[in-house]
């Protein structure tokens, strides 16, 4: 029986950072974000937000994320698993 | 279309009805008037966290100034303290103010901020940033927008739907009175109907050491210590505060701008000023009851001191002095000279604030005040 998400192989340390990471920036408290959550419908993201999210997950966790790659950042399991592919890069 | 050619030439007055700070006396108009009319200093020693390593101990800081505290945490994650006083002290404003202003008709509403170089800290971090990450784009993209000098009167507008003109004024120490002009300009051009116009500084340890580092070749016109704060006052016209219950606190009459090359020149620019602007007003200098002058100290003190007493003459109307009170505000100086204008406006008669900028200028502005009704 296939996963509908494959769980992602991160460390749950590096998703916890990143959730963080995401949540400082979107202005909420932890337990107001789930894994599915929608940043722009649920979380009020705007552009500008957007790209602090990349940026700080790109130095916090010293990898590279392509500008297209954003389009699948829209909530923590589509930053998972493009963290995930960036490190792996 | 010119429908007023015919009519006679009665024009409603451009008036002053509310006016809000934030200062070194803390939040609010109470509070800067009861500092102001106590003379009590508020230059005091910086907190370790303001003066982080700058080279002055002291300074005229605004207590208790936290800004999610203040602001709450939605939007101010990014926002720097000179961008949260402005925002801070325009909210101030808007609420003591009353009807017919942002809420009611967000695109009639102006909004003209004074600042030196918007935050010269934002400005210097994210640029250290740059050079000190791993990589050069290793930066906070939030903080891109407090690098640009617009940014306080941008997220003023943004935080209390302000739709009509956004203006950033920089003019030195002047910037208060320059600032003042533009709004009023605003004004009289239909732009707007109501215009809030101010300035505002922050204090850094950047700003200090770059005042500190701008005297060093000078010798005679040392700075410090610094202030900060902001300074908004409610412009419109007085039929217009009237209607909406507004008291008319002082009605702007004229403003005078010149420059001068060599710094003993100061002196008969700011007499040319001064002279210009009573002549603009058909008034005579016996009926100014009220000066306010940059009190800049050094040879522009001097040079102002003797410019007011040449125009004057014997007259000597009340002076009020800010500056060792609450630190040199730079480019929000002249805003509150205003607003200390308006705290003494209690005679009647003209006030007269005065500036005079190291970079060569000088100016003033005329404000009448209301005759004493108590």
């Amino acid at each position: 029986m296939p996963f509908k998400n494959p769980p992602s192989p991160l460390a749950d340390e590096t998703k916890n950072t990143i959730k963080e990471i995401v949540c400082d920036i979107l202005e909420i408290e932890d337990d107001e974000m789930t894994d599915v959550s929608l940043f722009i419908d649920e979380h009020d993201m705007d552009s500008l937000r957007a790209i602090e999210i990349l940026a700080a997950i790109e130095k916090r966790l010293n990898v590279t994320i392509e500008q297209e790659e954003m389009a699948r950042m829209v909530n923590l399991e589509g930053v998972y698993a493009v963290v995930e592919q960036a490190a792996r890069n | 279309m010119v429908t007023s050619a015919g009519s006679p030439a009665h024009r409603d007055t451009t008036a002053i009805s509310c006016w809000a700070t934030a200062s070194p006396y803390g939040l609010g108009a109470s509070a800067f008037r009861a500092g102001l009319m106590t003379k009590q200093a508020a230059v005091r020693p910086l907190p370790e966290e303001l003066r982080a390593g700058g080279p002055h101990e002291e300074g005229g800081w605004v207590p208790d100034f936290d800004i999610k505290a203040v602001l709450g945490r939605k939007g101010t994650r990014s926002m720097d303290r000179l961008t949260a006083l402005t925002v801070a002290t325009v909210g101030m404003l808007l609420r003591s103010a009353g009807p017919g202003l942002a809420e009611d008709h967000p695109e009639a509403m102006g909004l003209v901020i004074g600042s030196g170089h918007g935050s010269v800290k934002s400005i210097m971090d994210f640029t250290k940033e740059s050079m000190t990450s791993a990589l050069p784009y290793h930066v906070d993209p939030g903080s891109v927008p407090n690098t640009v000098m617009n940014r306080a009167a941008s997220q003023s507008a943004i935080s209390h739907s302000i739709k009509g003109p956004n203006v950033t004024v920089s003019a030195g120490v002047l910037t208060g009175l320059i600032a003042l002009n533009y709004a009023t300009a605003l004004l009289r051009q239909r732009r707007a109907e109501a215009v809030l116009v101010g300035a505002s500084e922050e204090y850094s340890a950047q700003r200090s050491w770059l005042a500190q580092r701008a005297d060093a070749g000078d010798g005679q016109q040392t700075s410090g210590p610094l202030g900060e704060g902001s300074v908004l006052l409610l412009l419109e016209p007085a039929s217009r505060a009237v209607a909406y219950g507004r008291p008319v606190l002082a009605e702007v009459v004229a403003s005078r701008f010149t420059a001068f090359t060599e710094p003993e020149g100061a002196q008969r620019s700011l007499a040319r000023s001064v002279t210009g602007a009573l002549q603009e007003a058909r008034a005579s200098p016996d009926q100014v009851t009220l000066v306010v002058p940059s009190d800049r100290g050094g040879y522009l003190g001097d040079y102002e001191n003797a410019a007011l007493s040449a125009v004057l003459s014997d007259h000597r109307p009340q002076l009020v002095l800010t500056r060792a009170l609450i630190g040199d505000m730079s480019a929000a100086a002249a805003a509150f000279q205003l607003a200390a204008a308006l705290v003494h406006a209690n005679t009647g008669g003209l006030a007269l604030v005065t500036s005079v900028d190291p970079g060569g200028n000088a100016g003033c502005t005329l404000l009448r005040l209301p005759a004493a009704s108590s």
